[in-house]
């Protein structure tokens, strides 16, 4: 691994002559070593191994795992505030450490830590000079600072000194200052983790409708909480203890951990006797619960063992008593559930 | 430009925003002035034989060393103070996380403070010159701002390297303060360095500020014309060459090393 010291910024856009991913991380690991005292044995601790992986320019990659897993030290790396032990980051093809300046102006960092602004200056201060350390034009700056305030609902409070502010005023000034300068590499590491629900979906929604914004910019969210993943992410990357254990699609994830050997399925039908469909568990059909009639519908609640034909028996089972069929609908397992099911899976753990 | 006055315009509006300790440190700087101007009355009386090179009036002498060597401490504690409370804070992060490279945050980022320690040296000399008679009438204004300027720099260099210890070691309060001390015995700040025996005066030879105050007495007591300071400056500008680019340098590479083992935020 090269750690260069200079660098040579081209003013060529790069969008000219380049079609790779936007991110690629490639073979990151990350070894710490420390004494416990002076001239101690130094111990060693494995934060990544071997992390490889890339993102689309417009895409959103979520970093999902538990506490520890390594989440915030990948996202440190890629923003060049800690180098790997080895490997490389490259964005839109240049290795950032080679080019840390480009490479810190291409990137925002959004951190869920509270206490990284200028306590006794107000939030349009403390906006107002990192946007001159992230160089953005004066005029352009107080333009995108009233924008971004307006947007996250500041604006009231935006004279007001930070101290001042709670939690979520707080998260949302780090989301802020992470996109004041419009930058192609947004790096979120759990954006709403102090926030209550309601300011937790604002962000959300917020983060959701930056990507018709900004359809280029590549977006990694780093976060523990599943609803957030699956709302937001194209695709997710699950990293637990160092390594990459999981990575594909919401779905493609879902379908491969999930670990239930039944499903629930809402059935909505009209005409349908009480009591006319009962369950059969040597056909797959483990149970059936008729649910209270709404607005002449009747709701079943059929409980079927996973590839053994119970639906198809359920939904021919209704039609021959005369009843019609008008929506069916599968519940698919909890994303937490299949989360947590992919972890117990990688701790050697088979309930 | 612009960069160097947004760090001066926060610092200033943090500054200014602890009113009370604002005007408690102005309170204070007028309680040095009450001090030297007691001991300087006290002990100005007796001439001595080591001030005549420096016109002989204890007074002045005392209040240029007390208005030089703040300036030196500013060096000395600036630099390490932004890089505890940007770890303690967790500013520190945040502004490395910008693309403005690394000399330029820490030369910004002291701005307000050496204004300020410019204003109090300017008050001292003032005060003195208005209200205890230091006389100022020959001073080589000139030679004395080219000579301040160079001691901002080469305490710099020293102030920047300390930052780089602090990086690495956290707290070490009591280092400076100790070194505060030989600087303050070596360097002639409260006495001239002619009344130190022979081998330490030797040794403040390795001392810059002994080297800036001697310049900057001669030339704003006595009036010395430039020609005859080239020798100071000439070892002033040989301290910041070496200084200057030691602090940058162990400055990179204490943040290299963080940046290599993960203690940027630690404290």
């Amino acid at each position: 691994m090269t750690l260069g010291r200079t660098e040579s910024v081209s003013s060529e856009p790069i969008e000219d002559r380049y079609t790779g991913p936007g991110l690629r991380v490639e073979q990151v690991s990350k070894i710490y070593s420390r004494r416990k005292y002076w001239l101690g044995p130094v111990s060693q601790m494995e934060a990544l191994r071997c992390i490889s992986f890339s993102v689309r320019p417009g895409e959103t990659l979520g970093l999902l795992g538990p506490n520890g897993a390594g989440k915030t030290t990948l996202l440190k790396i890629i923003s060049t505030l800690l180098y790997p032990t080895s490997g490389k980051v490259e964005f839109f093809g240049r290795n950032v450490y080679e080019n840390p300046v480009w490479a810190r102006k291409t990137t925002g960092l959004i951190t869920c830590d509270e206490r990284s602004f200028y306590v006794r200056l107000t939030a349009r201060q403390n906006l107002a000079f990192f946007a001159v350390l992230f160089g953005v034009p004066k005029k352009t700056a107080n333009q995108r600072i009233a924008e971004l305030l307006d947007t996250l609902g500041l604006t009231d409070s935006a004279d007001r000194p930070y101290q001042s502010y709670s939690s979520g005023m707080r998260q949302k000034m780090a989301i802020a200052r992470g996109l004041l300068s419009e930058p192609r590499v947004a790096l979120y590491d759990e954006p709403t983790r102090s926030l209550d629900p309601l300011s937790a979906r604002n962000i959300r929604t917020w983060i959701l409708s930056n990507r018709e914004r900004w359809p280029e910019q590549v977006r990694i969210l780093a976060t523990n909480q599943l609803v957030e993943a699956e709302m937001l992410c194209d695709r997710i990357l699950v990293l637990n203890r160092g390594s990459i254990i999981a990575h594909g699609t919401v779905r493609q994830i879902r379908e491969r951990w999930d670990k239930r050997d039944y499903a629930i399925h809402r059935i909505s039908c009209s005409n349908l006797l009480p009591d006319g469909i009962a369950a059969a568990p040597e056909r797959g059909l483990i149970s059936v619960d008729h649910e209270p009639v709404e607005d002449g519908c009747s709701v079943l609640k059929m409980c079927t063992r996973k590839n053994s034909g119970g639906l198809s028996f359920g939904l021919s089972a209704i039609i021959e008593s005369g009843a019609s069929v008008l929506q069916c609908h599968t519940d698919e397992a909890p994303f937490d559930e299949v989360f947590c099911s992919l972890l117990m899976s990688e701790a050697g753990d088979p309930s | 430009m612009r960069l160097a006055w947004a760090f001066f315009k926060r610092d200033a509006v943090t500054a200014l925003s602890y009113r009370i300790s604002f005007a408690v440190q102005l309170l204070g700087n007028l309680l040095v002035l009450g001090l030297i101007y007691f001991i300087g009355k006290t002990l100005g009386a007796t001439p001595l034989p080591a001030l005549q090179a420096y016109g002989g009036n204890f007074l002045a002498f005392l209040l240029i060393g007390v208005a030089l060597t703040d300036c030196a401490g500013v060096s000395l504690l600036t630099f390490a103070r932004e890089i505890r409370e940007g770890q303690l804070t967790g500013t520190l992060e945040a502004t490395l996380l910008s693309p403005v490279r690394l000399p330029a945050i820490l030369i910004c980022s002291s701005l307000w403070s050496y204004f300020f320690s410019a204003i109090r040296f300017i008050l001292y000399l003032g005060i003195g010159a208005a209200l205890y008679g230091v006389s100022l009438q020959h001073a080589n204004v000139g030679a004395a701002a080219i000579l301040f300027l160079l001691t901002v720099l080469c305490f710099m260099g020293v102030g920047i390297l300390w930052a780089a210890v602090v990086m690495v070691v956290k707290r070490g309060d009591t280092i400076i303060t100790t070194l505060g001390y030989a600087v303050l015995l070596l360097g002639g700040v409260l006495f001239p360095s002619a009344v130190l025996p022979a081998w330490l005066q030797k040794l403040a030879q390795l001392v810059p500020l002994k080297h800036a105050l001697d310049g900057m007495r001669l030339a704003l007591l006595v009036g010395t014309p430039f020609s005859e300071l080239t020798g100071i400056v000439w070892k002033l500008v040989l301290f910041t060459a070496i200084l200057l680019p030691a602090g940058f340098i162990s400055f990179h590479i204490a943040i290299q090393r963080a940046k290599q083992n993960g203690s940027l935020t630690e404290f």
